[in-house]
């Protein structure tokens, strides 16, 4: 029998994401433990890019893999992938403590506890793994001017409007919204450049 | 859908969450009437967005966030109470039965009481927010209306009347300081058509520039307002006139109405 087990030691599957989702409703503890395994170096990463400090970046990645421990019910895997919702749910949650943080007025109406939406992957988009896509959006970030990657970054990480990048940059309102929008078409036409 | 293309260059932003609010709330607006075409342009916009969380560079939390989270997760999950598999055997002595039924009850007794204490600190903890959310609302408004005074008493603030197209009309008035922001003031004011919004603008003093949209304003049931713009689009400097006209519920990006009322900034 032991030797069985050792000549049973072929290469192990992999359970994709929906698969771990579908046990965690079933509050399997190692669903959840393999999920936190894969994305939590994600998740961290973009906390702290946002947040800039590793004691509070923890707390919300805490917080945000409890949520999906408790909510897991409310992710519906059948309407899009899984890691653009949990990155948008630790986003948004660094975003509330960046702006407690600096007891700047909440502009955003989501209630902390509210799950984000569930986005749908577009047509010209096909299934990558994690590695490959960050290395094609890192590099067609990299492409873009340095003022449309600026502007972009200030309203992604730090949640700045048009008008506050404008103010930070000391660049008129209409420039400001060009490089966002430019950048991010350009962004786009990339994605579909390269899938 | 003709008014679309006006709303199609917000998009990109509005995914991005960087629009300012007068722009955000005329595309909510606009996508509330079912636009399909651009429901589905903030939908691919939204994807995109979810992309930039790649740029962020990866990095480790540390192993005692793990041992937190684990130690949380498999806690509530055995309060919850995993469906156990029981020897199916029955040759298990009867102290051993009992002792296994004390223990059960220990165990439904301990989850029953996590889940009281789960409730109560929930429960708290929601009480303690909705303080903190009315005493930050509080704040906010004792804020703003010491903002408002301080525009209106000091003696730097500019005065800036609105006069009605209407030569009958009211009369509004604005005090612009160049560092606190502008208040604009009005009484007996008629309400805008149902389905309608007075929206103020701040037109540039620069050539071909297009009105800057700002706030909308609904008068109250006498027609009296008061309206506090902490942040002008446009300097003081830079801003030839401040105007109101009647726009659709939502706001607009850019003027559709003639004024109601304008003043020029001296």
């Amino acid at each position: 029998m032991l030797l069985a087990a050792f000549t049973s030691t072929g290469p192990r599957e992999v359970p994709p994401d929906a698969t771990l989702l579908s046990l965690l409703l079933q509050r399997d503890v190692s669903a959840f433990e393999q999920l936190y395994d894969r994305h939590a170096r994600l998740v961290y990463g973009l906390v702290l890019r946002i947040l800039q400090q590793a004691s509070t970046s923890e707390e919300v990645v805490q917080d945000v893999f409890l949520q999906l421990w408790r909510n897991a019910d409310q992710y519906d895997a059948s309407r899009g992938p899984f890691v653009p919702w949990l990155c948008t749910m630790a986003r948004n949650r660094a975003l509330d403590h960046l702006r407690l943080k600096s007891e700047r007025q909440r502009r955003r109406e989501d209630l902390p506890e509210e799950l984000p939406t569930i986005v749908v992957a577009p047509e010209y988009e096909k299934a990558l793994d994690e590695k490959r896509r960050a290395e094609r959006v890192r590099a067609l970030m990299a492409s873009l001017t340095p003022q449309q990657k600026k502007a972009i970054e200030l309203a992604y990480f730090e949640g700045l409007s048009h008008s506050e990048i404008a103010a930070t940059l000391k660049e008129p309102l209409g420039t400001v919204k060009s490089w966002i929008r430019n950048g991010l078409l350009r962004l786009k036409e990339g994605l579909q450049a390269t899938t | 859908m003709k008014n679309c293309d006006q709303f199609r260059e917000l998009i990109e932003a509005y995914a991005l969450g960087a629009l300012d609010p007068q722009e955000r709330a005329a595309l909510e607006a606009h996508l509330a009437t079912g636009c399909v075409d651009c429901a589905k342009a903030v939908e691919e916009a939204r994807w995109l967005v979810t992309q930039l969380a790649y740029t962020a560079p990866e990095a480790a939390p540390s192993d005692m966030l793990k041992g937190r989270l684990m130690q949380t997760v498999r806690a509530e999950a055995q309060s919850l109470g995993k469906p156990r598999v029981m020897p199916t055997k029955s040759a298990i002595p009867f102290w051993l039965w009992a002792g296994v039924a004390a223990l059960l009850v220990f165990s439904i007794y301990s989850a029953w009481n996590t889940r009281r204490l789960n409730n109560e600190i929930r429960d708290a903890n929601n009480r303690a927010a909705s303080l903190r959310d009315e005493r930050e609302k509080a704040e906010q408004e004792l804020v703003l209306a010491k903002r408002e005074a301080m525009i209106l008493m000091d003696p730097s603030s500019v005065k800036i009347a609105l006069k009605s197209g209407d030569a009958q009309g009211p009369q509004l008035e604005a005090k612009w300081h160049s560092e606190w922001g502008v208040v604009v003031m009005g009484e007996n004011i008629p309400m805008p058509s149902p389905h309608h919004v007075l929206q103020l603008w701040f037109i540039p003093k620069e050539a071909g520039k297009m009105p800057m949209p700002s706030m909308m304003i609904r008068p109250d049931a006498n027609g009296k307002f008061v309206l506090l713009v902490s942040d002008p689009p446009e300097s003081m400097d830079a801003t030839k006139a401040l105007a109101i006209s009647e726009e659709p519920e939502g706001g607009s990006p850019w003027p559709t109405n003639p004024p109601r009322y304008s003043g020029g900034v001296s």
